[in-house]
């Protein structure tokens, strides 16, 4: 597929919102079908914020009639801010404005980010990061008065975390089995990606629909290694020497669930997760020994200590002996019906070190081209305030990071931060522009995909508008 | 003395059941036969995903156990795990009186030792309301209603986690325990309104404070309590059939509007004594209060009814919750996911339809032919009845189909061994370990510290890559098992199992939750005769045939030397107890 210019998509939203192009059926009529390349390294990287990132207390307007506008209808929060240590960080003169590529495409209109936010603002103003404004779960293109009259057919369940978060990683409500990170690991490996498959789809935060797939199997590793059962090992007294070699073959049996074949579907399971436990950790934990330490220090917060585990794993991809992979990061605490001014700073401060240290070390272990990073969450929030805090919406800003992103960037259109435009569904919950499925277009197609299989993974493709550049 | 509202066949059948061992077949009862399939559609709401294939029109109600090994399946169900005494209790008494004695037992509570230390002159710590959990869990004799709070606290979810804001607060903690624990066999209407009550719930679902509207100033009502209470606590949100099924076209139970109808309900609460400050230290173990001033005054319209403007806080809230337990999804979707609590992950429609027929008739026959409940609607000490003396609950393990029971939940797994070895002292205070097994390197799971108020595992998780996945199985628990959490678990376990605390508080001179191994150390030199007590304590006889001839090869490769007699028995018990409680049969409960 031959992609449109930046310019060109940069007009085509200035001049209404969505971008332009002959639509998807044109392309993936004229894609032949090839597998999947899987030539080289790459790898996608998820950063989830768990509750609902506040989308409108991350992109700030920065002109001054918006931010008038903003501060208006979001007086209650920012005398919440006004009172925290330091003052108010959402004063307009404490705001990082993003100058970025496409600044001007907006008309008068200015966008910022907070100060919290400085080392991303870094990133999107060195082109290493772009934003994609109001994107978020769609069946079919709708506005407000679509959505109002139900013209349009909405998402199920929305506003729901748990249904939506589904949505975002699996494009259906929870129930959903597979993700499109899984979708996108299984056509690496029909194409033979990588010689140990049990190390493509990797998750440093629990078990995630986003990286299932059909042939995909999900793999967790927590920090410094993957776990190992003590008592296997001399340093346990049933692995020490004090046993008899058939004693020690037998804990070995029985810790690493050989050769059971027990009837129960749940018994089956607990006894494949244990066997590939103890088998797929020592692999691990053999290759994670020919490890250099990094230069780029990692904050010590929860998702730098993540994001460090994900970047070890890619440092050893060559021992791990693969060539696509899939990773998953979340960090909780954005559901911030109450005391937002307290809890989003420290998580911006903690999102935004992490994912810059991250951006860091893939430049140190030179694959900053071959590794992309994306954020999402369960919904944006409400602009309108509820006293100190607000409620679940849908459509938000997220953040595409790495050297193979058409960086400093604003892709999409950020709607105006007032209630009861055209991209307000009520209370500033925003209607996306953007469907989840014009995100995962362009990665998906980066990390080698053929359109073919692309449309598999995202069936509902062709219901919008060709997606922008965003790799 | 009954008020059902169908089924009414299926009871009279039951009653005919008069005899403490009797065995009768409910072929005749049709529901049972014929379990019709159900929709695929599977949900966050309790609703099923499939249909378990286990009802095979021979279901079999049993009064009491035939063997022990019945009596101990049981007990894995409906306690914090089988022990010597409680198996000879339920051989004794049959299931159904062993259920009512539990009912009738006193309440273990929570926040009475919480005030004892106070009144001891020492200080409360944070863990202090976890402590009490797990002492509670273990030895209280009130097992039944221990379990059904810790159930229970998996539906009305408040957590004290890291970033929760009741982290600190173990008072407001241990008098939330104390509400799930005194309405465990009580009703669920008076409960939810207790819970709305909480200052726990207030925080955690932030309606602490919760202001009307201000147009003035553009403040708007807080979301998070109207939203959750429908959703994750009564109703779920999809329209559900009696029987937990979602019919084909059925409607989504809410939309946005009735949330922001609803929300206007929750405003105007606040702890005693001052909405914002002059606040004595009981406030948070002291029900809310209404603060007339910050209620809405506006009309509030939501499920199809509006409450009239001017109506005051405690009416407004009443009328809500009214509206709300009336709704017809609420028995199906508690009592869905209280038998995957107790029983299994994926009941049959027709099992999920009898419990919902005894939470709506506040009633249940046993099979023994008493009544169980007070004939209200949402009576909980008639539904957990139905939970567990099910004929689909009560076949014999041996005979269940092979997508029957559930993971074992990573806290029972902890306890189920704790009673089974007699524990000697439960006192959390002393073994620190237990004041956070959270991580993966852990258990996973922590009583009261769920992520959020979505709980460890959702009751409709379908885990990807696995044979339950592949059947379209429900497998709640397999949400927190992984490759970490996995491993985690037996090096949790291998700590305790071989008292060899991971950490032991510092003035403790004695034992912390230290098993006793009296029983099983006289068996050290005969593996056959522990193995088989191992797997009636533990795996109520279903132990596989190779974990035994494991356990057993190692053991006979383990000497007695004559000079460490006691060391080496010891030795063998110990690795004959961890390999028994990793094995999967225990792993998971059938």
């Amino acid at each position: 597929m031959k992609r449109m210019s930046r310019r060109a998509f940069v007009q085509g939203v200035s001049a209404g919102g969505l971008a332009v192009g002959g639509g998807l059926t044109t392309m993936l009529g004229a894609s032949a079908a090839r597998a999947a390349d899987t030539s080289g390294y790459k790898a996608l990287v998820c950063v989830f914020f768990k509750g609902g990132l506040d989308c409108h207390d991350v992109m700030l307007p920065y002109d001054q009639a918006s931010y008038d506008a903003y501060a208006d209808v979001r007086r209650n929060l920012l005398n919440g801010y006004n009172g925290i240590d330091g003052g108010s960080t959402r004063a307009r003169n404490r705001l990082l404005p993003l100058q970025g590529r496409n600044g001007s495409s907006f008309g008068s209109r200015q966008f910022a980010l907070t100060e919290e936010m400085a080392p991303l603002h870094d990133l999107f103003e060195n082109e290493q990061a772009s934003i994609v404004a109001n994107i978020g779960p769609l069946l079919e293109p709708m506005n407000r008065s679509q959505f109002r009259d139900r013209s349009r057919e909405r998402p199920p369940r929305l506003f729901s975390h748990n249904d939506q978060q589904s949505t975002w990683m699996a494009l259906s409500p929870e129930g959903e089995r597979y993700g499109w990170g899984g979708r996108f690991a299984d056509a690496a490996l029909l194409s033979n990606a990588n010689a140990n498959p049990v190390f493509t789809s990797i998750s440093v935060s629990g078990n995630e629909v986003f990286l299932a797939g059909e042939t995909a199997a999900q793999y967790q590793v927590g920090g410094n290694g993957a776990q190992t059962i003590r008592e296997m090992t001399n340093r346990g007294l049933l692995g020490s020497g004090r046993n008899s070699d058939t004693a020690r073959s037998l804990i070995d049996a029985h810790f690493g669930a050989e050769s059971l074949s027990p009837t129960n579907l749940f018994e089956q399971d607990l006894a494949t997760i244990n066997n590939r436990a103890v088998t797929a950790n020592a692999d691990f934990n053999e290759s994670l020994d020919t490890l250099a330490p990094f230069t780029t220090q990692f904050p010590d917060n929860g998702l730098g200590g993540r994001l460090k585990t994900i970047a070890e794993t890619i440092a050893i991809r060559g021992t791990l002996n693969v060539s696509r992979q899939v990773f998953y990061a979340s960090i909780g605490g954005f559901d911030t019906h109450s005391n937002q001014a307290n809890s989003m700073p420290n998580l911006q401060r903690q999102i935004s070190s992490a994912v810059a240290a991250f951006n860091s070390a893939m430049q140190e272990l030179g694959v900053s081209n071959d590794v992309t990073l994306f954020t999402a969450s369960d919904f944006g929030r409400t602009l309108v305030v509820n006293g100190d805090g607000t409620d679940h919406g849908w459509g938000g800003h997220h953040f595409v990071v790495g050297g193979a992103v058409n960086g400093g960037n604003i892709f999409g259109s950020p709607p105006p931060y007032t209630v009861d435009h055209e991209s307000d569904s009520g209370r500033g919950r925003l209607i996306p522009r953007l469907a989840i499925e014009q995100l995962a277009y362009p990665l998906g197609s980066w990390f080698g995909l053929t359109d073919a299989e692309l449309q598999a993974a995202l069936p509902r493709l062709n219901m919008f508008e060709t997606p922008p550049p965003i790799v | 003395m009954l008020r059902i509202r169908s089924n009414g066949e299926q009871f009279a059948v039951k009653q005919l059941v008069l005899s403490a061992v009797a065995v009768v077949a409910l072929a005749a009862c049709s529901e049972v036969a014929s379990d019709a399939p159900t929709s695929s559609a599977s949900s966050d709401d309790g609703s099923s995903g499939s249909t378990s294939t286990s009802s095979s029109g021979n279901l079999q109600t049993v009064a009491a156990p035939l063997v022990q090994e019945d009596a101990s399946r049981f007990l894995v169900q409906a306690s914090f795990g089988p022990t010597e005494r409680e198996i000879d209790r339920v051989m004794r008494d049959g299931y159904s009186e062993w259920i009512r004695d539990q009912i009738r037992a006193t309440p273990t509570l929570h926040l009475t030792k919480l005030n004892a230390i106070v009144a001891a002159g020492d200080e409360i710590e944070r863990s202090s309301a976890s402590d009490s959990f797990w002492e509670n869990a273990v030895e209280g004799d009130d097992q039944l209603r221990q379990r059904m709070t810790f159930a229970l606290s998996q539906i009305l979810v408040v957590s004290d986690g890291p970033g929760s804001n009741l982290s600190d607060r173990p008072l407001a903690m241990a008098y939330y325990m104390d509400i799930l624990t005194r309405n465990a066999f009580g009703n669920y209407r008076d409960l939810i309104e207790e819970v709305t009550y909480s200052p726990a719930m207030a925080v955690y679902l932030t309606y602490l404070r919760n202001q009307k509207a201000n147009p003035n100033n553009g403040r708007v009502p807080d979301e998070n309590y109207a939203r959750e209470i429908l959703q994750l606590f009564t109703i779920g949100l999809v329209e559900l059939q009696p029987d937990g099924t979602i019919a084909p076209g059925a409607q989504e139970t809410f939309e946005n509007e009735d949330i922001v109808g609803l929300a206007k309900v929750f405003t105007g609460l606040s702890l005693k004594g001052g909405f914002r400050r002059d606040n004595p230290p009981d406030a948070y173990n002291s029900r809310l209060e209404v603060y007339p001033e910050h209620h809405s005054t506006d009309a509030k319209s939501f499920l199809g009814l509006t409450i009239p403007e001017n109506t005051d806080a405690a009416t407004s809230i009443s009328m809500a919750l009214d509206q709300i337990f009336a709704h017809p999804n609420v028995a199906p979707f508690v009592s869905r996911q209280l038998i995957q609590r107790f029983v299994t992950s994926n009941p049959t429609s027709a099992y999920v339809g009898r419990v919902s027929a005894a939470f709506e008739a506040g009633s249940f026959v046993m099979p023994d032919g008493e009544v169980v409940g007070e004939g209200r609607r949402g009576d909980l000490a008639a539904t957990i009845s139905a939970v567990l003396l099910d004929p689909e609950a009560r076949q014999p393990a041996g005979v269940v189909a092979d997508d029957f029971g559930k993971v074992r939940e990573p806290v029972l797994r902890l306890t189920h061994w704790a009673r089974a070895f007699d524990v000697v002292t439960a006192d959390a205070g002393e073994e620190r370990y237990l004041q956070n097994t959270s991580g993966p390197d852990r258990l996973s799971q922590h009583p009261f510290r769920s992520p959020s108020v979505f709980n460890f595992y959702r009751p409709g998780y379908v885990a990807p890559s696995t044979q339950t996945g592949a059947a379209g199985l429900n497998a709640p628990e397999l949400q927190i098992v992984n490759e970490s959490s996995a491993i985690g678990y037996v090096n949790t376990m291998s700590r305790f199992v071989r008292d060899d605390s991971p950490n032991r508080g510092n003035n403790v001179s004695g034992d912390a939750f230290s098993p006793n191994y009296l029983d099983e150390l006289d068996l050290a030199e005969d593996p056959e005769a522990l193995t088989n007590r191992l797997d009636l304590l533990l795996t109520y006889g279903r132990m596989s045939a190779e974990t035994r001839s494991r356990i057993i090869g190692v053991l006979q490769e383990m000497p007695i030397r004559d000079d460490r007699v006691e060391e080496d028995r010891e030795r063998r018990i110990h690795t004959a107890v961890l390999m028994a409680v990793t094995a999967p049969e225990y792993l998971v409960q059938q």
